[in-house]
């Protein structure tokens, strides 16, 4: 630790820091434009100036370690002053040198409102010009379907060219030419090729890269936000769903340094305007074939004297990926009153039991513990598109230092350098066999972590897979003392939580693919699984969001409400509990989904014992008590649960690992909504077909 | 007589009426403008200007937005009674016209008690007041019709000791009798205004109070009582209200003429100023006493109740009483009591 | 009572004397004027009815900043902004004002960047119905080309006092 003064208040530091991180600690705010702390330092704004006791001339406190500091003559700790008159000088002349070439368009900006630039200009800028001549005059350059520039406007922090290169690893836009004539570029004029792009326009401390589909939509002082999470992946990136009167305008991300730190994907930002279109906004009931609009009545009373004439052992109920825990769970109490066995909520059929334990099933090391791991076994999973930000943070732990990262199943580009193993279970069979060279760099390492995604455990012999992936983590001591190395990678919001409920197949229950055979039901209960065929035969009740494919086969449509529109709890793949708020209101008469199951009891005569989300919850965490640790991951036996799976055993096939994601920016009914996630779909099916020629 | 005579006078009498309520309305509609413009014009205001040049036409636009809005009946009025009460008012405060002798021998009854009838008449018009207020079902028109009734109880007092001087030196109750009691040599200095002078003043005074006419229009005083009686109504059971009202403060304007002003007869009295038809001297007169009523309005504040009240029981009471009492014996002494 | 006091009340002098003065009041020049055929004056900086005002080439010139908005103290303006279609600049796709709520204070121009929203000169705008203040943008453009001679003539008279 090393002492330091900052405006005459002596703090103590580690000599590592930087100035201006000390005078952070301090107290003292510095103004800066380039400086980021997830980013590498570049200094090269040169607002953060401070005076240092000793030094010449200001310095860049961004870039000036604490440790470079020199004592004073008798010793004492150095001085530096962030109120001085020199100092403020110095950021006034910063701020006249950056505002001689920023255009002054704040109006038609959309930074406007939140731009450091603008805020910054109020504190340290001048409001007349010393220059006379024209302003710098730059052509805007096209860099994907997301992010609009306007590159008079930029002051060449880099933040943009730093967060590409180091963080999303796509380094797509890179700096040319010197001094007035630096132009940031992509250079071929070509759309960024990362699913992380959005959050250059979030990093520009101007209004020189701004999102594209949210052009001149929004003024942030219009905005309502609500603390939320985003549901597109099983991450559960913290994000703030912004709303003005009853639309939802944008998605920002949230600082979650468990999770997303502060990053989100472009699925997750830019699927707003799919929650404004194809919308469910009424009941429906399939009458001669076609489907009508209804009152919720007639829909109830359809769907009761199906009910009432069924079975129950032939009636079923299947959960989709975006479902919350609340309405997972009403719909659990309601098919148990009504006595039906046929549960499942894995619609693409993963190999996954919650009868081996929770940590069978969850992430176990945590996102944020993947910076601990020093090698990484990823089977059958690619994290870049299933995960977007765990991938990041696995690109984070290899950029803190090199380390081995070994892939099964299909060969891609991971952002980061990997040994790529083999194609399927038998390459995983090699490794656990010691016979293939990663193993020794497994074997080796002391926290050793093995992600198994749904690429290997949607399969057949999934089970049997896991099984080996389990004995394979336990062999090379992957669950310690103090380090669980084993993963299981989902891509399912709702997955997780569905399993913690037991939302699976009960004593001689169907599964999903028994239940959606044709014929294998008369009553078919389907909470949002839209990836799924549903055979002929079943009367299908379809409740969601969105016109999709589980529309499609409904027979009675119920609208439900997207995970904006509710208070619902979501479980990410670690197992985490976290809660996402309403922002909005659900459309029309689309109601909060655990209430339509309510209500949906009552016309069926098997009352639920819950009026209100409130008593939901209770009986909810009455049940499942590890549902009230909000934002927690409740502690599990993980050596135990990868001891009970390596114990499974099992055959495993042949076939290579297949990525359940095909196309990332359409794997659910709302980005399948969203003409900005297609239209980046397509851009990114005509880079794979560039890449192929 | 014949069922054809009959039938003849009392066409006749219609006619005459129809005549005179035609003129007399037209008559008011123009003494209302006349009124707002010379307030108006004393508080350096312009008035009325937009209907019709000069806003000469605005009483026909107020008529006929009164006649054209919806009457509204508050829940908790007495129906019959509080439609009742305008229409009573207004045709009280009409009647008394028929028997202003507007020109010698131009009165559609000239009867003998015709004085009396008017007191009889003006009297009743408080009935009108009485029951709008009281149906209203409203306290603030209930207040307004109470303070009414007592003002125009107290002030009818001293009319009438006011009237009783007048009939001493005329010796009639007849009018037109009364009018040319005052036809003299020396034309306008022989009218009663000057020979009864204090009294012409309480005649005008007990008049403005009588009419509810500022500065005693405490039962309709804008400030407490919104409209006094008139505060629930709207739309022609209103108008009635406001005709009867200007209709009555005509009336008085006409009796005052009649009474102290020589009624149709010429200022100077040879020609060619008695070559102007009596008419016109009268509608002249009429208009001038009509004229210090609303400068009055425009000069005196509002009067305190208790005010009101001493003015006319401790001083009008008094005086008009003791003028009796004078004028009966001057005109024992000068022996010019007239013979009947 | 003292005698004198009581001459002049049997004689009426103060009524009289007021009498008088009502009289010279009445043929006194009058202090208003005859409004609906005649205008009082309004200052280049009169606060009337709003317009929004287009350049010369007809280009409206609401760049859709919000700011008015913004300012707006009765939150009587709304805009919904957008890409133009033709050439993707920043336009309003909705511009109300709901002339009802406004209170006339003139932040609404003091805030607009380019002299867009103005209130006009014109105060005589009253309706028969409420809808019919729920200014929308084509009400508002259409003030700005009736007015827009009045407009600038005053944004030019006040120009040297900004």
């Amino acid at each position: 630790m090393t002492k330091i003064v900052v405006d005459g208040t002596e703090v103590d530091v580690p000599p590592d820091y930087t100035l201006l991180q000390a005078c952070e600690i301090a107290g003292a705010e510095i103004p800066r434009f380039c400086f980021h702390e997830r980013l590498s330092i570049a200094g090269n704004c040169r607002m953060c100036l401070v005076e240092l006791k000793g030094a010449p001339k200001p310095v860049a406190s961004c870039a000036w370690a604490v440790r470079d500091c020199r004592p004073g003559p008798n010793g004492e700790p150095p001085a530096v002053s962030t109120k001085s008159a020199l100092t403020k000088k110095a950021r006034e002349g910063v701020m006249e040198f950056l505002l001689i070439n920023h255009p002054l368009d704040c109006p038609i900006c959309d930074q406007g409102g939140h731009c450091d630039l603008q805020d910054q200009a109020m504190a340290y800028g001048v409001d007349s010009t010393r220059y006379g001549e024209n302003k710098r005059a730059v052509e805007e350059k096209y860099i994907g379907p997301l992010v609009r520039t306007a590159m008079n406007r930029c002051i060449h922090c880099t933040r943009c060219v730093r967060f590409l290169a180091e963080v999303a690893g796509v380094p797509d836009l890179g700096a040319i030419g010197r001094g007035e004539d630096m132009e940031i570029t992509s250079y071929l004029e070509q759309a960024m090729a990362s699913e992380l792009q959005g959050n250059v326009a979030d990093l520009c401390p101007v209004g020189a890269l701004v999102h594209k589909p949210q052009s001149y939509n929004v003024r942030p002082w219009e905005l309502n936000k609500t603390e939320s999470v985003d549901v597109m992946d099983a991450v559960g990136s913290a994000i703030r769903v912004d709303t003005r009167g009853r639309e939802v305008m944008q998605v920002e991300p949230r600082i979650n340094e468990a999770i997303n730190e502060e990053w989100i994907s472009d699925k997750t930002r830019h699927v707003v305007d799919g929650l404004r279109l194809q919308r469910l906004d009424r009941p429906y009931l399939r009458e001669n074939g076609r489907l009508r609009p209804a009152s919720w009545a007639e829909a109830f009373s359809a769907i009761a004297a199906k009910l009432k004439a069924a079975d129950p052992k032939r009636v079923g109920a299947i959960v989709g990926d975006l479902a919350g825990v609340e309405e997972t769970y009403a719909l659990k109490r309601l098919m148990t009153a009504i006595g039906s066995p046929n549960l499942d909520c894995r619609q693409d059929g993963a190999a996954i039991d919650p009868a081996w334990g929770r940590a069978a099933y969850t992430f176990n090391p945590t996102i944020a513990g993947i910076e601990q791991a020093d090698a990484i076994l990823i089977v059958g999973a690619n994290p870049r598109t299933e995960a977007s930000l765990l991938n990041v943070r696995i690109r984070k732990r290899w950029r803190q230092a090199p380390l081995a990262v070994g892939l099964i199943g299909e060969a891609t580009d991971l952002t980061y350098p990997h040994t790529y193993l083999g194609a399927g279970p038998e390459t995983l069979a090699e490794v656990a066999g010691g016979k293939h060279s990663f193993a020794e760099a497994l074997s080796k390492a002391e926290r050793p972590l093995v992600i198994v995604g749904q690429g290997a455990l949607a399969r057949p012999d999934g089970a049997a897979i896991l099984a080996a992936a389990a004995a394979l983590a336990r062999d090379i001591g992957a669950v310690s003392e103090g380090w669980n190395g084993f993963g299981v990678l989902h891509t399912a919001a709702a997955r997780v939580g569905a399993l913690d409920l037991g939302f699976v197949p009960g004593e001689g229950g169907l599964d999903f693919a028994a239940m959606t055979q044709a014929g294998a039901l008369d009553v078919l209960y389907n909470l949002g699984a839209d990836e799924v065929e549903i055979g002929a035969g079943a009367f299908v009740i379809y409740q969601g969001t969105h016109g999709d494919k589980g529309a499609h086969r409904a027979d009675v449509i119920l609208p439900g409400a997207a995970y904006t529109e509710k208070s619902a709890t979501y479980v990410n793949t670690e197992g985490r509990v976290q809660l996402a708020n309403r922002a909005a209101f659900p459309p029309g008469d689309a109601r909060e989904d655990w209430a339509i199951l309510r209500a949906l009891s009552d016309v069926v005569a098997k009352r639920l014992p819950f009026d209100s989300l409130t008593a939901l919850r209770k009986a909810l965490y009455a049940d499942h008590p590890h549902f009230a640790g909000i934002e927690q991951v409740a502690g599990q036996d993980v050596a135990a649960a990868v001891a009970a799976l390596a114990g499974l055993g099992g055959q495993p096939g042949s076939e290579p690992f297949r990525s359940p994601v095909l196309d990332y920016y359409l794997t659910n009914p709302i980005a399948r909504a969203s003409r900005v996630l297609a239209e980046c779909s397509g851009l990114a099916r005509e880079r794979v077909l560039q890449a192929a020629e | 007589m014949s069922v054809l005579d009959i039938l003849l006078t009392v066409g006749l009498i219609a006619l005459k009426s129809v005549l005179l309520l035609v003129a007399l309305l037209v008559f008011i509609a123009y003494a209302l403008l006349a009124d707002r413009k010379i307030w108006a014009a004393v508080q350096l205001r312009r008035g009325p200007n937009v209907v019709g040049p000069f806003g000469l036409f605005q009483s026909f636009a107020d008529l006929l937005k009164f006649v054209l809005k919806e009457p509204v009946i508050p829940a908790g009025a007495n129906k019959t009674l509080f439609l009742l009460a305008p229409v009573i008012f207004a045709t009280l405060a009409l009647s008394s016209w028929a028997v202003i002798p507007l020109s010698d021998g131009w009165a559609i009854a000239d009867i003998n008690v015709g004085i009396t009838y008017i007191f009889a008449i003006s009297s009743l018009g408080v009935y009108g007041v009485i029951i709008g207020g009281w149906a209203s079902n409203s306290k603030y028109a209930f207040l307004g019709a109470l303070r009414s009734a007592a003002q125009m109880v107290s002030y009818e007092v001293s009319l009438g000791f006011v009237i009783i001087t007048v009939l001493m030196c005329a010796g009639s109750l007849n009018l037109s009798q009364i009018v040319r009691a005052q036809d003299t040599a020396i034309g306008i200095l022989g009218w009663y205004w000057l020979w009864l002078f204090p009294m012409f003043v309480v005649f005008f005074v007990s008049a403005l109070a009588e009419t509810n006419r500022p500065p005693f229009d405490l039962p309709e005083a804008e400030s407490e009582l919104v409209a006094g009686h008139m505060v629930e109504y709207s739309s022609t059971p209103y108008l009635l209200f406001m005709l009867g009202e200007y209709v009555a403060i005509m009336g008085m304007c006409a009796l005052g003429t009649v009474l102290f002003l020589g009624g149709w007869l010429s200022p100077i009295p040879f020609a060619p100023f008695t070559w102007v038809p009596g008419l016109i001297w009268f509608v002249l007169k009429a208009s001038f006493l009509f004229f210090m009523i609303a400068m009055v309005k425009a000069m005196v504040p509002r009067y305190r109740y208790d005010q009101l009240m001493r003015l006319g029981w401790k001083v009008f009471l008094p005086l008009s009483l003791v003028m009796v009492f004078v004028v009966a014996l001057v005109l024992k002494l000068t022996g010019l009591a007239p013979v009947s | 009572m003292k005698l004198d006091q009581i001459a002049r009340g049997l004689l009426l002098k103060e009524f009289v004397s007021g009498f008088g003065l009502a009289m010279k009041y009445l043929f006194k020049p009058k202090a208003t004027i005859d409004y609906p055929f005649e205008m009082g004056h309004r200052g280049p900086r009169f606060r009337g009815e709003h317009a929004l005002r287009r350049y010369p080439n007809g280009e409206e010139r609401c760049i859709a900043c919000k700011l008015c908005e913004a300012i707006c103290p009765a939150q009587a303006i709304t805009i919904e902004a957008g890409p133009r279609r033709n050439d993707g600049t920043r336009r309003t796709t909705r511009y109300d004002i709901d002339m009802v709520k406004c209170i006339y204070c003139g932040m609404c121009q003091e805030a607009c960047p380019v002299d867009a929203i103005v209130e006009g000169p014109n105060f005589e705008f009253s309706v028969e119905t409420r809808e019919e203040l729920l200014y929308d943008k084509q009400k508002l453009l259409a003030n700005g080309d009736r007015w827009e001679r009045e407009i600038a003539r005053n944004i030019a008279a006040d120009a040297p006092y900004r």
